[in-house]
């Protein structure tokens, strides 16, 4: 087993390509989790019972279950009943649906965080519910939650290599097909591990800083 | 007899097993004695009938492991057992000994050649595509898919995959699909314009989906026929050979045409071939 350089500059170029999708499936993805989560979170809040009933079932059915096979729900068996999604879209819509379910309760923690004495001064005030939300309940609900939502971040990036299975071509994808190519694993596995930890080491200097702003309780 | 004589001796057989494992290359010759102790063979497959395939109830069968077995057999080896694997993973499988050997079709040419040791060839078959009825975009080669700007769906590591990618198709209409079976479900989505695979794998998968709106396209033009044997990992020299004398003596017999013909196979083809025109060299 030996280090083979000029290997490494043969797939180095397959291994960045991988490198953008997997960047832009973790951002897409992120985005869709912190809007679908958010719309979770005030949903399952509904006084409405055929509201919030549903959306509970949902989002603890979808956390209950493995992204992969979710993955392959909306990849292979989605296209029977007509709904054809090019696989990064049916990858980040994977990523975002799955990891929504989980920045949901992230939201509704912070939610519940919010003095109650505030809803009630919002009722006096005489908001409407999208008043109150937008400008009483978000803007404070949401600062103390940065962390942990960024936590879920990191998460999703490093669980983008499942999107391999549903043939989009990110980085686990083409080093797969380097390895493969090439009967050398090696080199591509080390240098998957070595680009993960080069986002991901910084990611968390980042989530320490985001900690140490917006963490603190007051 | 003391106690201490006992450990000694359980020492001195523990030193035993760990000196055979560290020189595992230099006691090749031992290799096929390893596989009659353990009493089976670890071989790699990919599930692809009907080069190889695993029944519902488990029971591995296939062209190749069916030759493998009956070769086996004949060297003292009573069984076998598989994995299945994609096909870029069995010869880093082989080289990591997490497989005796492959028996999944695997042809032989001359870069893998240079990676592992072939039996002499068994199974021979041509390239084909299974496409959308009519072939709508009148896709012969695996240069009008690079031309056409259509997208070609392989398995990982096989030998479309070079193909396609050597004839100029790029790398983002080289769908890797993760089993033969998806291949065919990516193609009815429309995912793929084309799936390309031997000859007898698609008409395999084609006559299981029974779809009216898909059929096969053979022979690809520039491609040649080609012929798959049972990979070894270096340093098992001694084993490959017997094996290969075992095989001779079976397409002598006509016990090897008896196996896979069955299964479509020319046994005729693989008698014509050898694996050193095959390997570019001696292998």
């Amino acid at each position: 087993m030996e280090w083979d350089w000029e290997f490494v500059f043969k797939i180095l170029p397959g291994l960045g390509r991988g490198v953008l999708i997997t960047i832009q499936a973790t951002i897409i993805g992120t985005v869709i989790a912190m809007v679908v989560g958010l719309f979770f979170a005030i949903l399952r809040r509904s006084t409405n019972r055929w509201i919030s009933r549903p959306v509970g079932f949902f989002v603890d059915f979808v956390r209950g279950t493995p992204l992969l096979v979710q993955l392959y729900f909306l990849f292979y068996i989605l296209p029977d009943i007509g709904i054809l999604l090019p696989p990064l879209l049916a990858g980040v819509i994977g990523l975002g649906l799955h990891y929504g379910t989980y920045t949901a309760e992230v939201y509704r923690a912070g939610i519940d965080n919010v003095p109650r004495g505030q809803w009630e001064a919002a009722k006096a005030a005489n908001l409407n519910a999208y008043q109150t939300w937008r400008h009483v309940i978000i803007p404070q609900a949401v600062p103390p939650m940065m962390p942990a939502l960024a936590n879920y971040f990191v998460a999703m990036f490093k669980e983008t290599p499942l999107l391999a299975a549903i043939t989009v071509l990110e980085l686990m994808n083409e080093a797969r097909s380097a390895a493969n190519f090439y009967y050398r694993y090696l080199e591509p596995m080390t240098l998957v591990g070595v680009f993960f930890l080069v986002i991901s080491v910084p990611s968390v200097v980042l989530l320490r800083w985001l900690e140490k702003r917006f963490g603190k309780v007051e | 007899m003391g106690i201490e004589r006992k450990i000694g001796r359980v020492a001195a057989a523990g030193f035993a097993i760990g000196l055979t494992m560290l020189s595992g290359a230099a006691l090749a010759e031992g290799e096929l004695d390893r596989l009659r102790d353990q009493g089976f063979a670890r071989i790699a497959i990919a599930n692809e009938p009907p080069w190889t395939e695993v029944k519902p109830d488990g029971k591995v069968t296939g062209a190749g492991p069916e030759v493998a077995r009956a070769i086996l057999k004949k060297l003292g080896v009573d069984d076998i057992v598989a994995s299945i694997s994609e096909y870029g993973a069995m010869i880093p499988g082989l080289q990591a000994k997490r497989f005796d050997m492959v028996a999944a079709g695997l042809f032989i040419k001359p870069e893998r050649c240079a990676a592992v040791l072939f039996s002499q060839p068994d199974l021979c078959d041509a390239e084909s595509f299974a496409v959308k009825k009519g072939n709508p975009m009148g896709i012969k080669s695996f240069e009008d898919v690079a031309t056409k700007g259509a997208s070609v769906g392989v398995v990982g590591g096989g030998t479309e995959e070079k193909l396609a990618i050597e004839a100029g198709v790029p790398r983002d209409k080289v769908i890797v699909v993760p089993d033969p079976q998806s291949g065919i479900k990516m193609l009815q989505a429309g995912r793929i314009d084309v799936y390309a695979l031997p000859v007898l794998s698609i008409s395999d998968l084609l006559k299981k989906a029974d779809d009216p709106e898909l059929e096969m396209f053979a022979p690809v033009a520039g491609t040649p026929i080609f012929c798959a044997g049972v990979a070894f990992p270096k340093g098992a020299e001694a084993l490959r050979d017997a094996y290969d004398v075992e095989l001779a003596k079976m397409k002598e017999n006509g016990e090897f045409a008896a196996i896979v013909e069955p299964w479509g196979y020319s046994a005729e083809a693989a008698k014509q071939q050898n694996r050193e025109t095959l390997c570019g060299g001696p292998n």
